[in-house]
């Protein structure tokens, strides 16, 4: 589709979450389609990719960038809540995920260019569930929740059960990302963010490492690891993870992680890589960070 | 749909189709051609203008997102009387080659020394990581928002 006929899709600003999901349920129950829209970076570039639609089926585009209760990011009891329209720049600059989720700062600060910080958002990088999307892989590695709501209430489910398939979700037709949430890690956790791409700025991933871990006497009792670009959705790397929880950190060998990491992941040749260098790269890094971890928990 | 939004520091109310780009909004009904389209797809940061004060793709931004909200274009940078110090400062350093990223790149900077008058280099070139310069190498540009902000600099109140 041009620009043109994108630009007559019919188009709602709900003002409340309520009016939206009574919105989303209606046009669910008569199998209507419904595309809720935040920063369009995207959803507006995929446009010009789908051929024309019967302008009897367009669907309705419906703005949640303004939504009160999908803005902001607070802090409850150790616990950090970010609104599904939060965007990416307001992440970075937010000073409490500074100093306690800085994992989450560097990806917001890596997605893209300013430009794109300023857009996208963590709901449109969950709904959109790219196999590439860097802020799946960092809310992995900090094990969060995604807030679901509808007219029935809402409900959350473990990032690491959100994504169903390549580029699928566990969200139901009648349902809105709202926000996400995760315990913050304890200060002097080690977190890490390491996006591969062609150039540091406005690149997609080759492959991208987010990792935390909280040390307690050089044994993991917090781990979470996410991954980008390397198989159909984002992977969680559940075998890696186990390691991090080893009894001893120092005890896991450099061969140990490579088989861990192949078992995890199950990269593909694209245009933006291949499968060997992928599968190179992503045991390089998980490696890296076991490598630093046992540096710094060393006596 | 109708929408009211502050283009240059100007009240504009306009009747346009819910989704069309800003990009053409600014450029068609609006007559503002100082903003450029490259890619189209939100990758080469021709089209940035700022939005509320923070660079955006005006590609990507759709019309009825932007009521009751702010823009500005590189026609708002200057005055009647002349271009600004970041703009003199490009035209000064040869700042610009072939010019289709020249306005993008100064909203860019622009938005840098609204918040950080005394940039690093390492923040400068952070701050135009978004727009793409065939032509230059981006030595100029990076030597113009320096010697802008210099300039900037040497005319606050000591």
């Amino acid at each position: 589709m041009n620009p043109a006929e994108v630009a007559l899709y019919p188009f709602e600003r709900p003002s409340t979450l309520a009016a939206l999901c009574r919105t989303l349920s209606a046009r669910a129950g008569r199998k209507e389609k419904t595309v809720l829209l935040a920063g369009g970076t995207d959803w507006i570039v995929e446009r010009s990719l789908v051929p024309p639609e019967e302008s009897g089926d367009l669907p309705l585009v419906l703005d949640v960038s303004r939504l009160p209760e999908m803005r902001g990011i607070h802090v409850v009891k150790e616990r950090a809540e970010i609104g599904a329209a939060a965007t990416f720049l307001e992440i970075r600059r937010d000073p409490v995920l500074s100093r306690r989720a800085p994992v989450l700062t560097a990806m917001a600060r890596e997605v893209g260019a300013i430009q794109i910080q300023a857009r996208g958002t963590l709901g449109g990088n969950l709904a959109t569930a790219s196999p590439a999307a860097d802020g799946a892989a960092a809310l992995m590695a900090l094990d969060a929740d995604v807030v679901l709501a509808s007219a029935h209430g809402e409900r959350r489910v473990p990032m690491t059960r959100f994504f169903t398939g390549y580029r699928a979700t566990r969200r139901a037709e009648d349902e809105a990302i709202v926000r996400v949430e995760f315990a913050l890690p304890r200060a002097g956790a080690h977190q890490a963010w390491r996006k591969v791409g062609t150039r540091a700025a406005q690149a997609i991933s080759k492959v991208a490492l987010a990792a935390v871990i909280e040390l307690d006497g050089g044994r993991g009792v917090r781990a979470g690891f996410g991954m980008a670009s390397v198989a159909p959705v984002t992977v969680s790397l559940p075998t890696v993870r186990a390691l991090g929880l080893a009894a001893s950190l120092s005890s896991v060998s450099d061969d140990e992680l490579d088989a861990a990491t192949r078992r995890d992941i199950a990269p593909i040749d694209d245009l933006r890589s291949t499968a060997a260098y992928r599968a190179h790269v992503a045991s390089a890094l998980v490696k890296n960070f076991f490598q630093e971890l046992r540096t710094s928990a060393a006596p | 749909m109708t929408i009211t939004f502050v283009v240059n520091r100007r009240s504009r109310t306009l009747d346009v189709p819910p989704l069309a780009r800003l990009l053409d909004v600014l450029r068609g009904p609006l007559g503002l051609t100082g903003t450029k389209e490259g890619c189209g797809e939100g990758e080469c940061g021709s089209c940035t203008v700022l939005l509320d004060g923070v660079p955006v793709n005006a590609c990507l931004v759709v019309a009825g997102q932007c009521d009751g909200r702010t823009v500005l274009t590189v026609e708002g940078l200057g005055t009647e009387n002349g271009l600004s110090g970041l703009q003199d400062a490009f035209v000064n350093e040869g700042g610009a080659q072939c010019g289709i990223c020249t306005p993008g790149i100064l909203m860019a900077a622009h938005a840098l020394l609204a918040a950080n008058p005394r940039p690093d280099e390492s923040e400068i070139r952070e701050s135009i990581a978004g727009n793409v310069c065939r032509c230059t190498g981006y030595q100029r540009i990076v030597e113009s928002i320096r010697n802008a902000a210099k300039g900037q600099a040497s005319r606050e109140p000591g």
